[in-house]
């Protein structure tokens, strides 16, 4: 491994055209992902947050090629994917899979289990079928499944045995990294941790990175080496686990920080939710994106995008004109 | 192919449809019809089915013409069979028999006898059940050879266009822009061509017969189909399971021939038995007009004019009425049930 890098993102723009009238013209674009860009070493988890709407689906389709990225560069496993077809894209796949957020809608309802969890195989052509079938069963038993499943159809099962075939089919071909795409978010709280601890057990035994996308900050802060939050097609600050919620910079992590609930009543918080809507990303403002909600915007604001910078050594970024003054006067 | 084996969906839906009487027992006499037409012959002939005659043995169903001079008449051309019957019976103990179909007409034959005019009434005596069009001809063995022309005129028209507007619709949805801007714009247009002109100039050119009919129809008749399978491949392929195939690599012919047509199956099913009913109704309307199969063929859109224009021969009419009414709503009620026994809200899940 000369690259500790996995996976580095740098730029990374996704814009949908948006069409219509007779000669079906584009009337407008969405800015769904406006310049993203994150590193995430081998093994590890980068937790990507941020609320409806803000990009970090896409952000997960564009890497795996779902969606054809407009711009920017995607360099995995040191070779740059944004630019693959066919053969070579398929390749890919085996290295990188995902996981999704409806395990109702994302197992094809006409399949078995065990068709489902054969498919990976078929479509990369590996082994005979009773190989096949032998590793279905312990793809089934890794992710503590009992292995009569396998007849078994979609409906017959909860959402969160349903969320473990979909973990299933995406550790079928021992991929370097999952795209866990809000994996827990459909399912009820008591489910949440056993799926979670499932796939922090998978990590450890295979040793795959996840790029964990989630609204949830109590999760994200479960699974997360290192946290990205998003804001509206932007990156607004990285930073290791523990070191985000500890000492947060931008202000709207600030404010998401914030609205954690508390599980103690006597220790009431002086929190002013964030005011307004998110902007549409049809029409983003022109600099920074976080003006129309900022508590502290100035007239620079306005004027000038602010870009990920460094505030100490520590990997610690931030994406705001006056990162490290903020802490000082909310103080 | 795991369409129709062993998804415990599909086993519920096939319940249900049994569950729904009329739809059911509809659908059982319906095919029992239709079966019972493919062999019309053994049914519905001026050929007897077996003949004795001086210890031989005759089946003249299927065979080639036998003349009637093997059989003991005195003439060459083929053998009237309903006249050996009387023959042998006056001879009796000759040990000689004809055994004739329970109708002893075939539908182009003219029954004509001396010193009357047809249309005959119905008669048990003469075996004509139904009675005699204007020409001699059996009504019985017209309406069952024509609901033979008419089914297999719509299964073919069914499947050709389904063939056709399940390809194109589901290259539309799952392909979508520029094939699917161009198809749309085409269906646009061409679906604002009026059809009964069509037909009317192409049958003044050239006598259609069955199959440039059923083409011709075709040509206006894919259109449905393929919009209805546009809508559906659209919806589906937006779904999550689809995108998770494509995120394992699967071809676009993986994801539309194993994940997108599986899921559309009910939704064409649905439609299979108007689109039954249609074909008959189109058929029927055009022979009614003229402008259909050319006669002699046997076919109810031409008893059901020669019937309106003899309405003193209410036979003729009140036959076709009632076999045409008894068809359709027995595959309406088919449809019916189809629709109800697979409609989605009884089978979605959502915990």
């Amino acid at each position: 491994m000369s690259d500790p890098m996995l996976l580095k993102v740098d730029d990374l723009k996704m814009h949908f055209p948006v069409h219509g009238g007779i000669f079906y013209r584009q009337i407008a674009t969405v800015f769904a992902v406006d310049g993203v860009s994150f590193a995430l070493p081998h093994g590890k988890t980068l937790g990507l947050v941020g609320e409806s709407g803000c990009g970090k689906s896409t952000v997960g389709r564009a890497l795996l090629r779902l969606y054809d990225p407009t711009d920017g560069q995607v360099l995995f496993d040191e070779r740059d994917i944004t630019e693959l077809k066919g053969e070579q894209l398929r390749e890919l796949r085996l290295g990188m899979q995902m996981i999704f957020q409806d395990p109702f809608e994302s197992l094809n309802p006409r399949h078995t289990i065990g068709d489902i969890l054969e498919e990976p195989f078929i479509i990369h052509q590996m082994g005979s079928p009773a190989e096949r079938r032998a590793k279905v069963l312990e793809l089934l038993d890794k992710v503590g499944m009992p292995a009569d499943a396998v007849h078994k159809y979609p409906h017959e099962f909860s959402g969160g045995q349903r969320q473990r075939i979909g973990i299933a089919r995406s550790i079928a071909l021992k991929p370097k990294l999952i795209i866990c795409d809000e994996p827990v978010s459909a399912l009820d709280v008591s489910i949440q941790s056993q799926i979670l601890n499932l796939l922090l057990d998978l990590q450890q035994e295979m040793g795959m990175a996840y790029l964990f996308i989630a609204h949830d900050l109590s999760v994200i802060k479960h699974v997360s080496d290192q946290i990205a939050v998003m804001y509206l097609g932007r990156v607004v600050e990285i930073a290791d686990s523990e070191d985000m919620y500890a000492n947060p910079q931008h202000p709207y992590t600030q404010a998401l920080i914030a609205s954690i609930p508390v599980p103690d009543p006597r220790q009431r918080k002086d929190f002013k939710p964030l005011q307004g809507e998110v902007p549409s990303p049809l029409n983003p403002p022109p600099a920074c994106h976080f003006v129309d909600r900022c508590a502290y915007v100035q007239e620079i604001c306005h004027r000038e995008k602010p870009m990920l910078r460094s505030l100490e050594d520590d990997g610690h970024q931030v994406a705001c004109h006056f990162a490290g003054e903020l802490r000082a006067s909310q103080r | 192919m795991a369409l129709f084996t062993l998804n415990p969906l599909t086993r519920k839906k096939v319940n249900r449809f049994k569950s729904i009487r009329r739809g059911y027992y509809s659908f059982i006499i319906f095919t029992v019809l239709v079966l019972l037409s493919c062999v019309a012959e053994m049914l519905v002939n001026s050929r007897a089915l077996v003949v004795h005659y001086n210890g031989e043995w005759f089946f003249p169903t299927y065979g080639a013409v036998i003349p009637g001079k093997k059989l003991g008449l005195d003439y060459d051309y083929e053998t009237n069979y309903r006249d050996l019957e009387a023959k042998f019976e006056q001879e009796k103990d000759t040990g000689n028999f004809v055994i004739l179909p329970p109708i002893p007409y075939n539908a182009f034959e003219n029954d004509l006898r001396d010193g009357e005019y047809p249309p005959f009434p119905p008669s048990l005596e003469t075996r004509h059940y139904l009675g005699t069009d204007t020409i001699g001809r059996d009504v019985a063995a017209r309406l069952i050879y024509g609901f033979r022309t008419a089914i297999f005129f719509s299964l073919i028209l069914l499947f050709v266009s389904y063939l056709i507007g399940v390809s194109i619709g589901a290259a539309m949805g799952y392909f979508g822009g520029l094939f699917d801007l161009l198809f749309q714009r085409i269906i646009e247009i061409w679906s604002n061509i009026p059809f009964l002109y069509v037909i009317m100039i192409v049958s003044s050119i050239m006598i259609p017969n069955f199959f440039t009919l059923i083409a011709i129809i075709l040509v206006f008749g894919w259109i449905q189909m393929t919009w209805y399978m546009r809508t559906v491949t659209y919806k589906e392929k937006a779904r999550e399971y689809v995108m998770a195939a494509k995120a394992l690599g699967a071809s676009n012919k993986r994801v539309i021939f194993n994940h997108i047509l599986p899921n559309t199956v009910s939704i064409i099913v649905t439609f299979i038995p108007f689109s039954i009913a249609n074909g008959i109704i189109a058929l029927t309307s055009l022979d009614y007009l003229g402008f259909g199969l050319p006669p002699p063929t046997p076919s109810w859109g031409e008893l059901l004019s020669q019937g309106s224009n003899n309405l003193e021969s209410l036979w003729i009419v009140s036959s076709v009425i009632v076999a045409m009414t008894v068809v359709l709503v027995m595959v309406t009620f088919i449809g019916e049930a189809i629709r109800e026994a697979f409609d989605p809200k009884k089978h979605t899940t959502y915990e």
